[in-house]
C-alpha cells in the first residue's frame, strides 16, 4: 500500500505503456520487413517508413499511458512498483531481443 | 549542414548518457539535498534525447540514402543490413525510456524504496541503449570509410 500510494499514477500507467510499447516495436520491425503490403503502406502514410514507426510507437505510448492512467476511477492501476519495474526490464529486453535476433536470422 | 546535423546528434547523444549516468549515481545516493538535481538531469536527459533522435531522425529520411549505397557496395555491407537497421529502431525504445525518465522521478524518491529503485533500472536501460546507439553509429561510419577507401583509384 506504502508503495502504491507513494508514486503518481502516470508513474505505473506510463510505465506499462512503456513495456508493451517497447515490444509492440519489435514487432512492428518484423511486420514491416516481411510484408511488402504493410512496408508500402508504412512508406505512403508519411512519405517515409521510419517515420510512420516512429508515430505508430508514439502515439500508442502517449494513449496507452493516457487510458492506463484513467483505470480505476481515475486512480490508475494498482499495481505495486516492485511488479513494474521487472516488467519495464523485461518488455524493454524481450523487444530489444526480438530486434536483434529478427536481424541475425533475416540477415 | 550534413556534418553539423550529424554532429549534433552525436553531441546529443552522448550529453544524454552522461546525463543518464550521473543521475545514476544521484540517485543510488538520493536524499532531500540532491533531489531537485536528480529531476533536474532526468530532463536534461530527455531533452538531449530528443534532439538526438530528431537530428538522427532528419539525417537518417533526408541524407543517409548516399551513404547508404556506399556501405552496400563496399566490403561492410553489415553495418547498414544489421547495426543501421537495428539502430533505427531500437532508438525508439530509448526515446520512450528517457521521456518516461522525469515520470520516474517526479515521486518522492528519498521516501519510497522501491520508486528509488525503478529510477536506476530505467537509467541503465537508457545508458545501455545510448552506448550501443554510440557503437552502432561508429561501425556505420566505419562501413562508409572502409567502402570508400576500398574504391578503385
Amino acid at each position: 500500500m506504502q508503495n502504491t500510494a507513494t508514486v503518481s499514477k502516470h508513474t505505473i500507467s506510463f510505465g506499462l505503456s512503456l513495456a508493451l510499447c517497447a515490444v509492440l516495436n519489435a514487432f512492428l520491425v518484423i511486420a514491416k520487413e516481411t510484408s511488402q503490403a504493410v512496408a508500402s503502406w508504412m512508406q505512403r502514410i508519411t512519405g517515409h517508413h521510419w517515420i510512420t514507426h516512429v508515430a505508430l510507437i508514439l502515439i500508442p505510448f502517449a494513449l496507452l499511458g493516457w487510458l492506463f492512467a484513467r483505470t480505476n476511477r481515475g486512480q490508475g492501476p494498482r499495481m505495486p512498483v516492485h511488479r513494474l519495474t521487472p516488467l519495464v526490464l523485461a518488455g524493454v529486453v524481450a523487444g530489444l531481443l526480438i530486434l536483434l535476433g529478427f536481424y541475425i536470422i533475416a540477415d | 549542414m550534413k556534418e553539423l546535423v550529424l554532429l549534433g546528434h552525436v553531441f546529443c547523444g552522448v550529453a544524454c548518457l552522461l546525463a543518464t549516468v550521473w543521475l545514476f549515481v544521484d540517485v543510488l545516493n538520493a536524499h532531500e539535498g540532491n533531489l531537485a538535481r536528480i529531476r533536474r538531469l532526468s530532463r536534461w536527459a530527455a531533452a538531449f534525447l530528443w534532439l538526438a533522435f530528431l537530428l538522427g531522425g532528419y539525417w537518417d529520411v533526408a541524407d543517409y540514402k548516399a551513404d547508404k549505397n556506399v556501405i552496400l557496395k563496399g566490403p561492410w555491407p553489415f553495418a547498414h543490413n544489421f547495426f543501421m537497421e537495428t539502430k533505427e529502431h531500437f532508438v525508439i525504445t530509448l526515446l520512450l525510456l528517457a521521456t518516461y525518465l522525469p515520470v520516474a522521478t517526479s515521486n518522492n524518491l528519498v521516501l519510497n524504496k522501491e520508486a528509488r529503485r525503478l529510477v536506476p533500472c530505467v537509467a541503465a536501460l537508457v545508458a545501455v541503449l545510448a552506448l550501443m546507439a554510440e557503437g552502432h553509429g561508429a561501425i556505420i561510419s566505419m562501413g562508409v570509410k572502409v567502402a570508400l577507401l576500398a574504391k578503385p583509384n
